[in-house]
């Protein structure tokens, strides 16, 4: 006789996505059903039953139990259940690669995602797009964090109560069905940007439908401005498109291109491929900027002026003056508008600013010293006509903008270095507009698609207040966070790796969005929300988005098939329009342009910035993106309140500090318009004097475990009038002191010829200047044993290198992200980041050169340099650091006990220790500087020693992060446990799979040598600008060999002998003679002059001296 | 010729006595004697072996409760650190060893005097050694497994530590013999195991004392038992006196190899300064001047509340004293030539990690070192500071605190800014590191409190030995057919 057990019920409610047995044990059902499993078996006892059907019972009720943790005296049993019906062409284990995109503001990110059994792991981007070289950003790669991120909204809540996702779609049915009826009078959207296509169709299609229903949109950091000023003063909707790449001339006016603009990582590609050396005789492009902050932009700048954000007009208006008149075809009246701008009496109070108070710095100075940055910027501009190019960034005002616009008129840059793309004009109001409505009655229904106003709306809009006022709010949200509607609906949204959509890249191109997997919590997306309440045919996603493709292309199926597949229509990219500089528009709207106050030290001038890792706040959940460090500042964790070092002397603020080795620093309160703020002061040099840099995105009161108490909010003083930009703030140290992480405490390089520079003439007189600032190396003699290296390298098939070109390097950081997409990598928290213990891979160090206040800055990728005479190998004392023979320092995790002195004995620390469990800390031990034990501590009622007995693979984890957690990560790297130490491996599992692929496309030929270029590392494949190259150094014809046997190759402390597989490609910048703040050398290699005899004798003519003899 | 010192009766085969007369030795011959106030054997027998018989005095349950206090709060810690992690300590990038290794070092540097007192003193002949072998013995043994204590702990994963020990398994792997660890592994535990056994051999006789002396039947047995049935026959002693020597002949060599091969662990690397090939003279050099300035540090007060100033003398600490000299003299050039050499090897490197010892933001550290180990020693050129026992006290704990702070500037200094600027940090202790390292003090005078109790804390037959008594020239000693 056989006792079917009953039925395995599967929940209604909970998560869908993951249906491991172990997981469902835990929902009271399982529980119930497996105890219901005993009496039945119990009864068998009294039956006359044969043996074998009791002990088959007894066995699968036991093994039911163990699972269900319910007599949990064992490890809990995983079973791994194969297909019951596999999928056609599925390798168990071959991840799959699928085309999609990451929507942004008003553009995309062309994506391959990777995909594990049916689970996104890795975000690349996708090289075949056309504008794309498969580099992406640090915010597309820690996206997929969010996918997984235990905190999001998983329910659909109505009034902050649970609520079914049937009655969530009931009510929005009823608000269409209302809308009907009043024709949309009173709905209200209040939607983010977007660049997609169907969302456009969908507006129209709700405009027709329901014409009074209104449609506002909301973006904290807006780029619009461009499009809004192309199209002003080339007199149609246009925006711009940079081909930096062009441009041998590049002026930035405060514009953050290779940072924080929209696309930076498509500026970054055609920026670095502009200033790609090869041979000594190649050109590269010459970056000046003018700025505040420093930016990733400033950083890689090679003239930079820092001047307040406020006062950038005035360099662009001096530029003008110069090239309007001397390009001879201007508008007499645009000159003289332009003209009348310049005042020499603001220009002399910005220069006795920048007087330095040292006389060592002095010597650049002089008293007209911004009149002739900007004549001989604007000399170099005219030389390079047609082939130069002026951004201004979007924190600049519209007259700026402007005067870029008719400078590149002037250059002949249009359509060479910039082209315009007609776009259609977005018709919507601002949140503002919205906020008043609300406040005046005239919205029942608002719909918010996305975004969380709440937090980033214009502190003056009193947006929390306004929401409240509507009548019924529906709200898509992917957290419940601040704005989360106390009365109302709040949909879960989903991510964009689990909805379909599509949207436009910068170029235009349409991608599209295709999910990798079921929503995990039933999300549903903006595109079906806006089916929905408009009452439209076509509700679910995939049908929105085909029939846009089908009105758009009129294609067919395999045409739908192919955009799918390739994630991009290819053609589709936006034509350029022929524009003509509309001089009396741009004349008319200069004439408004305020006039420059110049900040002092009571008047101080704000600046609210985009934040390199949280974005707008949007990411501010994120830990792989909290952990890593500023691409400037180095700071984690949180935002801090940037000045310059005299704006700090001036306030009398001491900022560096230490007590305890915590980094101690002055809470400041500024005072913005009457409203303040509290945040710790830093200092960062290179600012403009008597300016204050505030990012944006921290200091949330709503948000998850990983963003909790995490810096300030400078919404909180941000006002629709002063946007990014307000003088006359002040102030004033709070007496408190704050704690601080940064991953980098030593600014300097102390002479040291670590990053090593050249300007582009030396480096054409000596092309091997990197070679001449190297140490004598020992000759080693008399060795105490061979290293064993030496003889395993002839059986290698392949020898494994890297060169990173330092020149191309801009410090965008998204190399350590993919890292740590790629390799597991934890977050360890702000206090472990304080005590250096961050396990990021791969870093990015960070020097300043030359004078604080106007440094020049070097950025440096530092990794595992895999060194054939590797010091960490032979003093590990139990073998778990060895070489293979294809060259690899190969980390044995097995075999690590965690003596650490590996660490200490490689010169470049770039090891990686496990103090922790960091894998199975809970998101809550973030925040503390000291761990509680699991012999102690005690967590959800239970002494947490049993539950760590129980299932120790776990650890403090609560279940939901724990489920979420496993599934991010990648399974082809170990995840790490406490106590060994772990370091880069070069992608040691993406080696292997192009190896195990070679070998079996081999066979029998026996030509397992792995192709050159069939993959690439994490870094690699994520790095937008090439910088960094990896390859078989024993192929003479692959591109890592050749990038080694250019002149400018080096390894960093070769005197140590280690003979590292990773070298890097020495720095060039590229100055203008003719500048004031010309340099014949870079700082650094002043530095290293001062610091190595002092000799007259720069690399250069240390190359050539050695050369002779 | 003078007057005589004394005049004795000496006995004559035919019964009758005689006087003898005893004059002075020329001043240039004249020394103090070993044993004071001309002890007489039994009085040796006596007071050394009541300091373990007598009643337990007050002072001893004072310093004893908190020893044992100490000794759990340093478990506890240990017990805290395997549950949770190294990551309780204060260490990270760049300085991954903190206090572990420091007090392993200083621990290890400690134990140096005993085996040095025992063994090179012997062959030295320095007879003076016997009246404070013993107890240094005994504080190397306690202060090898203080310092065992901190490699094995301070590693990740604790459980594998085993690892470390050339163990065949069904792995076939083996260590890395190229790794100083490695050595470390092999010099400790033969230096322990070798101490230990040189101690427990010299113990034998004194224990048949012991149990000879016994009153009750636990005593009697486990003396008895660790006596090894001594009956102090001549053969006895001629096995003893040989194996004594042999013993001592192999502690010798390893007086001077363990503390290289610890300083190895740091100049194998190359890091500068670790990198120096002045290490393992310096460092033997340095640990010896730990191990007597921790001898000090103990006999000065026990000889007063053991009232054994008679057996330890003023003349003992002031050899002892001597030694602390030379070596703290070889110490503190020792640090001259690190400079020197950092200067001279022309590597902006090796220049910077001295010079950011001496100014940079650990100065405090390297100046507190310097003024211990370099300034304090060069006190102990003047008689009046020798003998004034109190001042010896004082000065043996500052070279404590100096060679502390000596491996502090070796291992944190060194690491905390090494190649690359972007690498440097600051190091900090947890209040964890702090109390294991005092928990360890509980765990070492714990173990040196029982020792007082239970086991004859200095030699009673090498001092015997060294009496006047034992000498079969003077007068006062020698078989001339008395007994005693």
């Amino acid at each position: 006789m056989k006792t079917i057990p009953p039925p395995c019920p599967v929940p209604d409610t909970g998560p869908k996505y993951w249906r491991s047995l172990d997981q469902l044990a835990d929902t009271p059902e399982f529980r119930e059903w497996a105890e219901r499993e005993f009496p039945a078996g119990a009864g068998e006892l009294t039956d006359p039953v044969t043996r074998r059907s009791f002990v088959k019972l007894m066995s699968a009720s036991f093994l039911l139990a163990g699972v269900g943790g319910l007599a949990g005296c064992r490890r809990p049993i995983e079973n791994i259940y194969p297909f019951s019906k596999m999928p056609e062409g599925y390798v168990h284990g071959v991840p799959k690669y699928y085309a999609t995109a990451r929507p942004t503001r008003r553009s995309a990110v062309p994506l391959l995602a990777k995909s594990n059994d049916g689970r996104p792991t890795k975000l690349e981007g996708n090289p075949h797009h056309p504008d794309s070289n498969g580099g992406t950003d640090t915010f597309t790669q820690a996206s997929i964090l969010n996918l997984y991120d235990p905190d999001r909204a998983i329910r659909f809540a109505q009034d902050g109560n649970n609520a079914t996702p049937e009655a969530a779609r009931d009510a929005l049915s009823k608000i269409a069905a209302d809308a009907q009826s009043s024709g949309g009078k009173g709905l209200c959207f209040l939607a983010e940007q977007s660049s997609s296509p169907s969302r456009l169709r969908l507006q129209q299609a709700l405009g027709a439908k329901l014409p009074q229903a209104k449609w506002y949109e909301h973006e904290p950091v807006d780029f619009d401005i461009n499009r809004e000023a192309a199209s002003l003063a080339f007199g149609r909707s246009v925006k711009p498109y940079f081909k930096i790449d062009q441009a041998k001339v590049i002026v930035s006016l405060d514009c953050d291109f290779i940072g924080s603009e929209e696309d930076a990582y498509i500026n970054i590609r055609r920026f670095a491929k502009g200033r790609k050396l090869e041979k000594k005789d190649d050109s590269m492009s010459r970056l000046y900027i003018v700025e505040a902050l420093m930016s990733q932009t400033g950083m890689n700048a090679d003239h930079r002026l820092r001047l307040p954000a406020s006062a950038v007009i005035q360099i662009a208006a001096l530029l003008a003056g110069e090239i309007l008149n001397q390009s001879g075809q201007s508008d007499a009246s645009l000159a003289s508008a332009i003209a009348k701008l310049v005042d020499q009496r603001t220009i002399s109070d910005l220069n006795a600013q920048l007087k330095p108070t040292d006389a060592k710095s002095a010597r650049k100075w002089s008293a007209d010293f911004i009149n002739k940055w900007a004549a001989e910027c604007a000399q170099d501009l005219l030389r390079h006509r047609g082939r130069s190019l002026v951004l201004a960034g979007y924190r600049q005002p519209m007259a700026v903008h402007l005067i870029a616009h008719a400078l590149n008129s002037a250059l002949g840059n249009i359509d060479s270095t910039v082209v315009f793309h007609e776009v259609p004009a977005p018709k919507n109001g601002n949140i503002a507009d919205l906020a008043g409505a609300l406040n005046s009655g005239q919205v029942d229904t608002l719909v918010i698609l996305g975004g969380n106003p709440a937090y980033t709306a214009p502190v003056d809009v009193k947006w929390a207040d306004a929401q409240a006022k509507a009548k019924t709010v529906v709200r898509l949200g992917y957290y419940e966070d601040e704005s989360f509607p106390a009365k109302g609906w709040n949909l879960p949204q989903a991510h964009f790796l689990e909805s379909w959509g599509d949207a436009r890249t910068a170029d235009g191109t349409i991608v599209s969005i295709q999910p990798l997997i079921e929503p995990l919590f039933g999300g549903v997306t903006d595109l079906e929300v806006i089916a929905r309440v408009g009452g439209l045919d076509k509700t679910t996603p995939y049908d929105i988005v085909r029939e846009t493709f089908q009105a758009g292309t009129h294609g067919g199926e395999e045409d739908w098939k192919q955009f799918i597949h390739d994630g991009f229509l290819a053609n589709s990219a936006y034509q350029s329009a022929s524009v003509r500089l509309d001089a009396s528009a741009v004349t008319q709207e200069l004439a408004s342009a305020e006039a420059v106050t110049v900040p002092g030290k009571d008047k101080l001038e704000v600046i609210f910035h985009r934040d390199y890792r949280v974005d707008d706040g949007s990411f501010n959940n994120n830990g792989w993106l909290q952990e890593l460090p500023d691409p400037v500042t180095k700071m984690t964790w949180e935002n801090t309140v940037l000045m310059s070092v005299q704006t700090a002397k001036d306030l009398g603020l001491y900022i560096h500090n230490r007590e305890n080795n915590r980094l101690m620093v002055p809470l400041v309160k500024i005072t913005v318009d009457g409203r303040d703020v509290v945040g710790p002061a830093w200092i960062q040099p290179g600012q403009a004097d008597n300016t204050i840099g505030l990012a944006l995105g921290y200091g949330r009161s709503n948000t998850g475990r990983v963003g909790r108490n995490s810096g300030y909010n400078a919404y909180s003083v941000r006002s629709t009038r002063h946007l990014h930009c307000s003088i006359g703030a002040k102030l004033a140290a709070t007496g408190e002191k704050h704690h601080l992480s940064t991953t980098q405490d030593h600014w300097s390089m102390e002479g040291r010829p670590i990053v090593r520079e050249a300007t582009l003439k030396e480096f054409q007189q000596h092309p091997d200047f990197a070679d001449s600032l190297s140490m004598e190396k020992p000759t080693p003699f008399a060795p105490l044993y061979p290293n064993p290296f030496d003889e395993a390298k002839k059986t290698g098939h392949h020898q494994w290198g890297m060169v990173i070109d330092l020149n191309s390097c801009v410090g965008c950081s998204a190399c350590m992200t993919a890292c740590q997409s790629e390799n597991n990598v934890p977050i360890v928290g702000k206090y472990q980041v304080a005590n250096n213990r961050e396990m990021h891979w791969l870093r990015l160090d960070r020097y300043y050169t030359g004078d604080v206040e106007d440094p020049q800055v070097v950025t440096q990728p530092m990794l595992c340099q895999h060194c054939e005479a590797a010091p960490c190998e032979n003093v590990c004392p139990v073998n778990a650091t060895t070489h293979d023979q294809e060259g690899l320092n190969v980390m044995v995790y097995n075999r690590c006990v965690g003596t650490r002195y590996c660490s200490n004995n490689c010169p470049y620390k770039v090891r990686r220790f496990n103090f922790f469990d960091y894998n199975r800390r809970s998101l809550e031990q973030l925040q503390g500087p000291v761990y509680p034990t699991p012999l102690t501590s005690k967590s959800n009622g239970e002494w947490d020693l049993l539950r760590w007995f129980r299932d120790p693979d776990r650890g403090t984890k609560p279940a939901d992060e724990w489920d979420m957690l496993k599934l991010s990560k990648n399974p082809d790297v170990t995840v790490r446990m406490r106590g060994v130490m772990e370091k880069c491996t070069f992608c040691v599992q993406r080696i292997q799979a192009a190896e195990i692929t070679q070998k079996v496309k081999a066979g029998a030929s026996g030509d397992v040598t792995v192709p050159n270029g069939s993959f690439k590392t994490a870094c690699q494949q994520a790095c937008p600008a090439e910088a960094i190259e990896f390859g078989n150094i024993a192929d003479p014809e692959s591109r890592v060999s050749q990038l080694k046997a250019q002149s400018r190759n080096y390894s960093v402390l070769e005197f140590l002998n280690t003979k590292p597989r990773t070298t890097y490609l020495a720095r060039v910048r590229n100055p203008n003679p003719a500048m004031p703040d010309a340099y014949d050398q870079p700082e650094s290699t002043v530095e290293f002059k001062q610091h190595n005899g002092g000799s007259e004798a720069g690399p250069a003519e240390m190359g050539a001296k050695k050369g002779a003899e | 010729m003078a007057e005589p010192l004394s005049t004795v009766q000496v006995q004559q085969p035919s019964g009758a006595s005689q006087p003898l007369a005893i004059y002075a030795p020329p001043p240039e011959l004249r020394r103090e004697p070993l044993v004071q106030n001309e002890r007489g054997i039994g009085w040796i027998s006596d007071a050394i072996a009541g300091v373990a018989e007598g009643k337990t005095p007050l002072w001893w349950w004072i310093a004893f409760l908190p020893s044992v206090i100490l000794m759990t709060v340093c478990f506890s810690m240990i017990l805290y650190l395997m549950s949770v992690g190294v990551g309780v300590w204060g260490p990270g990038h760049p300085v991954m060893w903190g206090w572990a290794i420091i007090n392993f070092v200083w621990w290890i540097g400690i134990g140096h005097a005993g085996t040095l007192i025992s063994a090179i003193l012997f062959l030295l002949r320095q007879r003076w050694r016997t009246s404070i072998n013993r107890a240094a013995e005994a504080m190397t043994i306690f202060a090898v497994m203080c310092a065992g204590i901190f490699p094995l702990i301070h590693i990740g994963r604790i459980w594998f530590g085993w690892w470390l020990f050339p163990i065949p398994n069904m792995y076939g792997i083996w260590p890395q013999f190229r790794s100083p660890l490695m050595w470390d592994v092999f010099a400790v535990s033969t230096y322990f195991t070798v101490s230990l056994l040189f101690w427990y051999m010299g113990l034998i006789p004194d224990l048949a004392v012991m149990r000879d002396r016994a009153t009750s039947t636990l005593r009697k047995f486990f003396y008895g038992l660790f006596s090894l049935g001594w009956t102090g026959s001549n053969r006895h002693w001629s096995n003893y006196e040989k194996a004594y020597l042999i013993l001592a002949g192999l502690s010798t060599p390893l007086v001077l190899s363990v503390h290289s091969i610890v300083s190895m662990d740091f100049s194998v690397s190359q890091l500068p300064g670790w990198h120096t090939t002045i290490f393992p003279p310096y460092f033997v050099a340095g640990a010896v001047f730990s191990g007597f300035g921790m001898v000090l540090t103990l006999l000065v007060p026990l000889r007063r509340l053991l009232k054994l100033e008679d057996i330890i003398t003023v003349r003992h600490v002031e050899l002892m004293c001597k030694v602390t000299l030379a070596t703290g003299s070889i110490v503190g050039y020792a640090y001259a030539m690190e400079f020197f050499i950092a200067w001279y090897s022309g590597n902006p490197y090796e220049r910077y990690a001295f010079i950011n010892r001496a100014v940079g933001p650990y100065a405090w550290g390297y100046w507190i070192m310097i003024s211990c180990n370099v300034i304090t020693p060069q006190l102990f050129w003047f008689k009046k500071v020798r003998t004034n026992m109190v001042l010896v006290f004082i000065l043996s704990i500052f070279v404590n605190i100096g060679m502390w702070f000596e491996r502090f500037v070796i291992v944190v200094i060194s690491l905390h800014r090494d190649f690359m600027p972007a690498n440097w940090g600051y190091f900090r202790p947890t209040w964890v590191d702090i109390l294991t390292y005092m928990g360890t003090f509980g765990l070492f005078f714990t173990f040196f409190l029982l020792f007082l109790r239970f086991v004859p804390i200095i030699a009673i037959a090498e001092v015997k030995g060294v009496t006047p008594q034992a000498d079969p020239h003077h007068p006062l000693g020698g078989a001339k057919g008395g007994h005693h």
